[in-house]
Order: C-alpha cells, then structure tokens, then sequence
C-alpha cells in the first residue's frame, strides 16, 4: 500500500481484549509513522466510525441492531474487513447457549426489566457482512496480529494456519493433557497458532482459536481417543461449542467422528 | 436558555474499556436530565454458565473482561473454591496474589498512562505523546510489561489466564524466574514513584467535590491487599461478603445494559481511592510514607482522587509483590496444584479488582454450575458516576464543548470497565 496506510479498530461486543492485546504491544510504536488512525476509541478521542478506511479490524460479536447497522457502515467505508478474535469470528463464548431464545436469557438475567436498545443474540460479524480476512483466538497471539499487519503493510495477503494445536504441542515436547491425563483436550482440532500455550501449562485446551476446517483425518483418531477415555459425545459437543457455537457443521461432525469408532 | 432543551451527548466515550455514551439535557437555565449510557451489547454470562461444568466455566468468565481477566479468573476459581469447600495452601494463595497483583499494575498503568494522562497533556490519543514525552511513555510501557509479564508467568498470559486452577496452578514458574520477578519488581519502584509524583501535580476538578460513600473488601490478614472477605463502608458499617445482597441493591434501568447500585438507597464509589480511604491504615512501605505526605490529595471526596489512588497503589503492589514472593519462596519447593473433590455447594467471593469490589457468588451442583450471580465494579460505580457528570454539567451546561470534554474525564477517572458490567446478574 501507498502513503499512509489508513486503519480503523471497531468494537462491537466484546470483552476489549483483542484490543488491548493490539493496544499493549510495543511493535505498535514502529507501525504508526505508516498508518493512521482513523478510528480507534479505546485509544484516540479523535475517532470517526464513518470514515473510508483501507484496514478495518472488528472485533466483538454484533448483538444489538445497532451493530448490525455499524458494520455494515464499516464495510461500505473499509476496503479490507478483518475480523478479530474469538467473538468477531465465532460470536464468541456469549454464543455458547445460542440455541436458548433471547427471550429466555434476558428473563434469567434481567427479570422484567426493559432496556432502550434492541438487544439480538450474539453472531459472528460474517453472518451480515463479507470478511476478508480472520484473526483467531480469544485473544489473538501477538505475532497473529503482526503478520497480519506486516503481510497488508507489504501489499500482500496473509494466509490461514490449516493444522491443529496437537502440532506445536509435539514440537514443544509437552505430555499429551489427552492421552496421559484422559482430560478433554480439544487441541486436535482446534487451529494452531499459541504455540500449544495452555497444553505447556498442563492445562486442557478449550479450543479459543476455533477448529480448523473440518472433514479433516485427526477427527477420527481424536474420536477413538475420546471414547476410550470415556468422554461422552455429549461432552466434547458442550466443550466444542464454547468457541465454535454457531458452526453449522458442528453437531453433524461430532455425530459423525463418533460414529466413526468402530469396536 | 429560556425553554430551550439542549442536548448535550457524547456517543461513544473514547479511552475507556467498552462502549458507553453520556447524554445531558439541559433546559430552564438548569440540568435536566444526566444519563450515562451503556451501548455495549448483553452477554448474559450467568445464564449462559448456568447447567455447564464447573471447569468449563471458570474458562469462560475471565472473557468477561480483558483488562481484568485475573481479577475474574481468580475472584471466580475462590468463589468455585469456597462452593466445593476447598482451602488452598498459603503458598498457593500467595502466589495468585502475586498474579492478581500483575493485573493491578498493568491495570493501573495502561489507565493512567493511555487513558488519563493524554488528556491533561492535551493529546487525543496516548501515541502522539511519544515524542515529546519519551519518559512518560516509557515508563508506561515498562510497568506495562511487567505486569503483562508477571501474568504470562503465572496465567499462562496476559488476557485470559488459563493456569489458575481449581487447587491452584496447572504449572508454576521456576525459583529462577520467581526471583527474576522479585528483581524486576523492585527495579520498578522508582518509576511507579515517579508515576505517583507525576499525578500528583495533576489537577483534580473542583465542580465535582462532595461526600462520597466508599466501600471496599475489608483485606485479609490486617494487610493492605485484594482478598478479604467482608466489605467495610466509609460510614464505619462492615459487612460479611456473604451478605452483598442486602446492602448493594441492583436495579435495572433504562438507558443501560448494566444495573445501577445503591447502599441504603444512595449511590456509592469503589475503586482505588475507596481502599485508599478505607484501608490506609493497612498500607506499608513507601506507599505508607507517600500517603502521609499527601493526604490532602487523597481526599474521599473528590473521583478524581481515584488517578493519584491508582498510581500510589502501583507503588504499594510492587513492594507488597515482593513480599508475597518472599513467602513462597520461603516454602519452596512448592506443589503447584491439589487435588480437588467437586461437592456440592455455595460460595460468595469479594475481591478488588483494579476497579473496585468485583463479587462472584456460585452454586455447585452435580460438578455443574447450579447458580452464578456476579457483580463488577463499574456496575457498582455506575450510579454514582452520573452523580459526578450531573455536577460537571451543573457547573459547565453553557459551554457544551468543555462540558464533553469534561465529562469524559470524569468517566475516565473511574477508569469504567464497561464490557464488565454488561455481565448482567440474576435478579
């Protein structure tokens, strides 16, 4: 790109992370004299939601009309639409009772009590607008955001990890949390990129980076282990569902890997 | 003015955690209505946790909030603790203060530094200041660093910390790095004492001066500090953390996706200035000679005191940090996690978050989540917060465009974490 590169970081509902995970690295001093920023509120007063941009980053899910009617002004205004993080990607774990009616929420958790805004329930930013690019985790990796930014700086296109967590656990050297704790890992299916961050801690990964694109051969071996194991179906579909709630494949899958095992 | 109803609105507050609006009214020559609005979208955690496993959920309530997820994972992994009737080992609890205190400082310091402190400079945004104030910004990015650093450690990162866990850790860091940690803590000391000097020459409002209602977790152990569980009022009433409930009200209202609290039915404040007025007396080290020497800038009576609160505490947590290392390391080598049998029960736990009193109260049920009610602090804070715009905007209606700018610096000094207190609770 030519000239100052201009970027907007939009915020739909979110916990702010991927944000503040931008906002916090030091790197982010070096890319200012080649961008501007044209809309950032968490970090500039001066910022304008309606302005053309070349970069628009969003992240959050859209749950409010309001939203809905923001990125579609984002998109109009935005050459490229990245989506960030968990929640812009996947709807984020707000969408892991999105088979509940919002009716039924809102009554849990504010009683009869009304509110101004037209509250709606928490979606990926995909399911209104065209996404461009995806930005995974919750939150994203550091170096995520770098080579997203350092590959559009250049003029080219950053390109989607397509292997799962299970990699770079091996490549770490860590125990497997699955096979020597029985604990349900769900690294095997869920999209590298963390270096295998929570495995190195001893702790199960919960699949926050979302699962790599399915109809891929690890899901039968990963359904053999998790039957001997002796977790249920129902169970890694609840745990699956945290980040990946509204994928449409998501329950047609986990049937059919259990099918698949075969005594 | 005669009859004319001007409004007076600011959309989208920059330089806070979440999206919230502030809308004034004015006609008759006086301030009609104040309204601070909270845009950010539900998210509903308590129902959604509700019927998951115990595990699976404390996963999912630090996504709550970002620039606190400690605070919430730790105030959470308690609250689930206490339901299950399981005390960790002293070691164990030392080193999640010590987690919780990384939080604190990269809390305390992003706040001040790229929310507050561009404001007073008159820069629209912390990374023009780069230039001319090189120090500054690098002073910011050092404690930054540090408590970033101080999380990835013994969170397993900064935002979303995954290895605290029911029975304490799923890994711990070595003696070696626990000792680098204790070095580069007291490393810090001068620059959170000169962060403390910095805002003390700063300007607190007089338009919003009055009597303030502070609460704030009565700390455990007699130590300045985040656990305790009782809260203590500046009206000289305590009470068990148990017993939230009944002495700070929720109600819905309106304009807002979060609730508004009111103790005896009037708003109050909690934050860093509330422990300050509160718990001083339990403070040591330098921060005890700094607050001395600046009690009348530490003032309950004024939000804006909560800035200069923040960055004194920068200096208590760093020597307090050390402290808690110190005890750890006194037991060393230590067992990272015990195990944990998930019965049945309740637990309420209170803890300060950067922000003020963050509760977590879970029921237990089957290795489920049976009940989760939880309350943040700008959910606390948010009724009081439009008692302050309301007196900025009594004093400043004639000149709309200082009364924005104005305003936003009141919200700012609260330092709201409005994605937090759109968690909305059971009623």
């Amino acid at each position: 790109m030519e000239g100052k590169v201009r970027i907007g970081f939009y915020a739909l509902t979110s916990c702010y992370g991927c944000q503040l995970q931008l906002a916090m690295m030091d790197e982010l001093l070096q890319l200012l004299p080649h961008a501007e920023i044209v809309c950032w509120f968490m970090l500039e007063r001066d910022s304008y939601e309606d302005e053309p941009v070349d970069i628009a980053f969003i992240e959050g899910s859209v749950s409010t009309e309001e939203e809905v009617e923001l990125v579609r002004k984002i998109r109009e205004n935005a050459k490229i639409v990245v989506a960030v993080g968990s929640c812009a990607v996947h709807g984020g774990v707000q969408s892991w009772e999105k088979d509940k009616s919002l009716e039924e929420l809102w009554k849990t958790v504010y009683g009869d009590g009304k509110v101004k805004f037209e509250p709606k329930m928490a979606e990926p930013v995909e399911n209104y607008i065209k996404v461009d690019y995806r930005i995974y985790g919750c939150p994203p990796e550091k170096r995520d955001f770098l080579y997203a930014l350092g590959t559009f700086l250049v003029g080219s296109w950053p390109e989607d990890i397509d292997y799962p967590v299970c990699v770079e656990c091996r490549l770490k050297g860590h125990p497997c949390i699955l096979i020597e704790k029985g604990e349900p890992c769900l690294g095997p299916i869920t999209r590298a990129g963390c270096d295998a961050r929570c495995p190195g801690f001893g702790v199960a990964c919960i699949g926050c980076r979302g699962a790599i694109g399915y109809d891929v051969a690890w899901f039968d071996s990963l359904a053999r282990t998790f039957k001997e194991k002796g977790i249920s179906k129902e169970e890694i579909l609840q745990r699956m569902k945290m980040f990946n709630a509204h994928n449409p494949k998501l329950e047609e899958m986990v049937e059919k890997i259990f099918q698949g095992v075969e005594e | 003015m005669k009859n004319l109803y001007l409004p007076i609105t600011v959309d989208h507050i920059a330089r806070v955690e979440g999206k919230g609006g502030v809308e004034i009214v004015v006609g008759d020559d006086s301030v009609k209505e104040v309204k601070l609005n909270i845009i950010e979208g539900p998210r509903f955690f308590e129902a959604i946790t509700v019927g998951k496993k115990l595990d699976e959920a404390l996963a999912v309530y630090p996504r709550i909030c970002s620039f606190c997820s400690a605070a919430h994972k730790l105030t959470a992994v308690e609250a689930a603790e206490k339901a299950i009737g399981f005390t960790p080992r002293e070691e164990i609890q030392a080193l999640r203060e010590v987690l919780y205190i990384g939080d604190m400082i990269e809390s305390h310091a992003l706040h001040l530094y790229l929310l507050v402190l561009p404001d007073y400079l008159g820069y629209s945004n912390p990374l023009k200041m780069v230039d001319e104030y090189k120090k500054e910004i690098g002073i910011a990015l050092e404690l930054k660093n540090l408590g970033s650093w101080m999380m990835d450690e013994l969170g397993s990162r900064a935002i979303h910390q995954e290895n605290a866990v029911l029975g304490g850790f799923g890994k711990l860091p070595d003696k070696a790095t626990l000792e680098l940690m204790k070095k580069r803590l007291s490393e810090a000391l001068p620059k959170a004492e000169y962060t403390f000097e910095l805002f003390a020459k700063l300007e607190q409002y007089e338009e919003v001066e009055g009597p303030i209602i502070h609460m704030a977790v009565k700390p455990r152990g007699d130590v300045y500090g985040i656990y305790g569980d009782a809260i203590s009022v500046s009206d000289g009433f305590e009470f068990p953390s148990e017993d939230y409930k009944k002495y700070m009200v929720e109600r819905v209202v309106e304009h807002s996706f979060a609730k508004h609290s009111f103790y005896r039915e009037k708003p109050f404040m909690t934050g860093a200035i509330s422990r300050v007025v509160n718990h001083a007396d339990k403070l040591y080290g330098r921060a005890k000679e700094l607050y001395e020497s600046h009690r009348d800038l530490l003032r309950p009576t004024n939000p804006f005191a909560n800035n200069l609160a923040q960055a004194l505490e920068l200096v208590y947590f760093i020597e307090r940090g050390v402290d808690l290392i110190d005890e750890a390391l006194a037991k060393w080598p230590v067992r990272p996690r015990d195990e944990v049998e998930i019965r049945d029960g309740f637990g309420v736990s209170t803890t300060e978050a950067p922000r003020g009193i963050l509760v977590y109260a879970l029921e237990v049920k089957d290795g489920r989540v049976a009940y989760a009610d939880i309350i943040t602090p700008t959910a606390f804070n948010l009724a009081m917060m439009e008692v302050h715009v309301r007196m900025m905007a009594e004093k400043h209606y004639n000149e709309p465009e200082r009364l924005k700018y104005l305003t936003e610096m009141v919200v700012r000094a609260y330092d709201p974490c409005i994605s937090c207190s759109v968690h909305v609770a059971k009623l």
